[in-house]
């Protein structure tokens, strides 16, 4: 700010030395924030600040129970346009018997992880930075540290081991639900019967394409709790300042997951 | 505990604040004594709000030393501090009640993280605290549901949990109607003298601050302009502290230069 | 903070001695109501208390509730300085059977 007088237009370049650095900082602050909430779950018990079992179940609740139907009724959705968009493709090839496998192969190892995580970055991500950027605007954020319970333990701990524990669940469920999805087209569609879809499932799965997704689905849980919870702990400006915190972990959280699909999906496939 | 009863309760010695690179403390120098009631004023951007900020640990000085209660919370490792934070209390501005837990809950939290007490203690020194700022049966009620008086008497219920020996008080009167805010200062006297707490309180309304205080220090832009007993702040001839009493617009020496250069170039 | 349980005149009189706060109030509660449960009467002898903070206190609420319900005496004595206004803060010096000494208490009983 201090330097604006000297130069009032910042050049191209010194903006984008500034945003990198800004992003450099703001990914740091991430990963610190993983590292002592894990450090909290650990160490906690050791240092009589433990993290409370029941503000663990509590988050299980809202983060997973809750998000059951939602991502149930969007997986079965995904297993039926998986079906429809294989049956149209691979009609060319006469080969519409094949879509069984790419249901399975996709719906396990990619969407399944992919659509919980983007359902639940809406769901809590979004709840979780408005709920600890209100905190912070009500200066209850002040008020946990000046009575010797770290904000991180009290607020983040919680939420990361509630993630871990219903991102791989609620991925299981998705994947279960898109596969029943795929079914119930193929059965209308080609007349194929529930035991040889699942019989043909069964065949082109290994137990390496579930864990594929299961595993993504626990860096995806990481990546939405940090991004909401450093926005929330980051807002300033009143109410505003919380609009703006829960959009931006939002938007933030599923751009980091699509590209750390990717980059995942890149390295497991190779 | 004894021997530092001689000693202040808080220095503050050459504090230097600043809030990216504007200067908001500059080179405040103060002492609170055990017991008193010392009442920090100012108005508005005076710097009084930074200043508790920095008395309760929240913010880093750019340079000078903060002791409470014996421990130098500018460079105190992080368990010291942890350990002086169940020594004082803090009843902030808005409350800062948590909004997802009962009344009750919420003056429990931090015997509920700090003590190990049997659960019918815990809600029996609930209770009482309570019963001290007169909001007897109102433990299972939501802050919500609360109105302004009834959450700052709550917050006040929470900060005196752990019995500290240091309590401070951010804005006590701010959004109260008289008589809910004279009922908190004849409160904060209460602790005081039952209690032998020593209360730093931060405000800008002179009524309360003249009744309950032991010593006012005056803030005006980020520099102490005086510290004092009740009548030795009344009876100051500065003319800023004369302005802030008789509740004047400040009229300041224009720099002609200077303003130019403000409009023109922000 | 230390504590001692004498027999007088009919009663189990519990000493505590020092400063009485979150650390050992527990210990305090747990004497009292010992005694409470082997249905004896009991008083609380403060005199040579140097501080005692409001869990202090609230061991001394749930002592009295107690000994009401089993209807058995309960009282407190030598209550002085930095105890009572503690107990007055909260209104308690009202509640409480306050007596001087655990003589006075037993003339007082009749």
């Amino acid at each position: 700010m201090a330097d604006a007088h000297t130069h009032p237009q910042p050049t191209f370049l010194e903006q984008l030395g500034r945003a990198t650095v800004d992003a450099v900082e703001e990914f740091g602050y991430y990963f610190l924030l993983f590292v002592e909430s894990i450090y909290w779950l650990i160490a906690g018990p050791f240092r009589h600040q433990p993290v409370r079992p029941p503000s663990i179940a509590a988050q299980m609740m809202t983060i997973g129970v809750a998000a059951i139907p939602i991502v149930f009724i969007l997986s079965f959705t995904i297993g039926i346009m998986l079906a429809i968009q294989g049956i149209h493709t691979l009609k060319t090839f006469g080969a519409e018997q094949q879509v069984v496998t790419g249901i399975a192969l996709s719906v396990t190892r990619e969407f399944g992880a992919l659509i919980t995580a983007i359902v639940v970055a809406g769901r809590s991500g979004s709840a979780l930075a408005a709920r600890i950027g209100t905190m912070q605007v009500s200066q209850e954020i002040d008020a946990l540290r000046v009575m010797s319970i770290n904000p991180v333990r009290y607020l983040s701990s919680p939420v990361l081991a509630a993630m871990l524990v219903m991102l791989p669940s609620l991925t299981y469920l998705a994947d279960l639900s898109g596969l029943l999805g795929g079914a119930v087209f193929t059965n209308l569609e080609l007349g194929l019967s529930y035991n040889a879809y699942i019989d043909r499932t069964l065949d082109a799965l290994v137990v390496d394409d579930v864990m594929q997704g299961l595993n993504k689905s626990l860096v995806f849980g990481v990546i939405i709790t940090v991004i909401g919870i450093s926005n929330g702990f980051q807002v300033t400006g009143g109410a505003e300042g919380v609009g703006r915190a829960t959009t931006r972990s939002v938007v933030l959280s599923i751009s980091y997951i699509v590209v750390a699909d990717m980059m995942f999906t890149y390295f497991l496939n190779r | 505990m004894n021997a530092s009863a001689a000693q202040p309760v808080i220095e503050v010695n050459e504090l230097v604040a600043h809030y990216g690179s504007r200067k908001i403390l500059d080179r405040i120098n103060m002492q609170v004594e055990s017991g008193e009631i010392m009442i920090i004023m100012g108005g508005s951007g005076s710097g009084k709000s930074t200043l508790l900020r920095h008395l309760l640990g929240l913010n880093r000085p750019t340079s000078g030393h903060i002791r409470v209660l014996g421990v130098d919370i500018t460079r105190a490792p992080a368990h010291t501090v942890h350990a002086l934070r169940k020594r004082m209390g803090v009843a902030f501005q808005g409350g800062a009640l948590f909004s997802s837990l009962t009344v009750g809950e919420n003056i429990k939290l931090p015997l509920r993280e700090h003590a190990r007490l049997d659960e019918a203690t815990m809600n029996i020194m609930t209770r009482l605290k309570l019963e001290v700022v007169n909001l007897a049966g109102f433990e299972n009620l939501m802050p919500a549901q609360l109105s302004g008086g009834m959450i700052k008497r709550a917050a006040v219920a929470r900060a005196i949990i752990m019995d500290p020996k240091l309590l401070f008080f951010d804005e006590p009167s701010a959004g109260l109607d008289p008589v809910v805010s004279a009922e908190l200062d004849e409160l904060i006297l209460r602790l005081r003298d039952a209690m032998g707490m020593t209360i730093v309180v931060v405000t800008h309304e002179l009524d309360s601050a003249f009744k309950i205080a032991d010593r006012i220090t005056v803030l005006d832009h980020g520099r102490i302009l005086m510290t004092g007993t009740v009548d030795e702040v009344r009876g100051c001839d500065n003319t800023r502290v004369q302005d802030l009493l008789n509740r004047r617009p400040r009229d300041e020496e224009i720099d002609a230069d200077e303003y130019m250069q403000r409009l023109t170039e922000g | 903070m230390s504590y001692r349980v004498r027999d007088d005149s009919g009663y189990a009189v519990v000493e505590l001695t020092g400063e009485v706060d979150l650390s050992c109030s527990p210990e305090a509660r747990s004497a009292i109501l010992s005694c409470l449960k082997d249905t004896r009467n009991v008083l609380v002898d403060l005199s040579r208390v140097t501080y005692i903070d409001s869990s202090g206190v609230a061991s001394l609420v749930e002592g009295y509730q107690t000994a009401k319900k089993k209807k058995l005496k309960f009282g407190l004595v030598g209550v002085s300085g930095a105890a009572l206004n503690v107990l007055k803060l909260a209104r308690l010096d009202k509640v409480f059977p306050i007596h001087d000494t655990v003589a006075a208490r037993v003339k007082a009983d009749g």
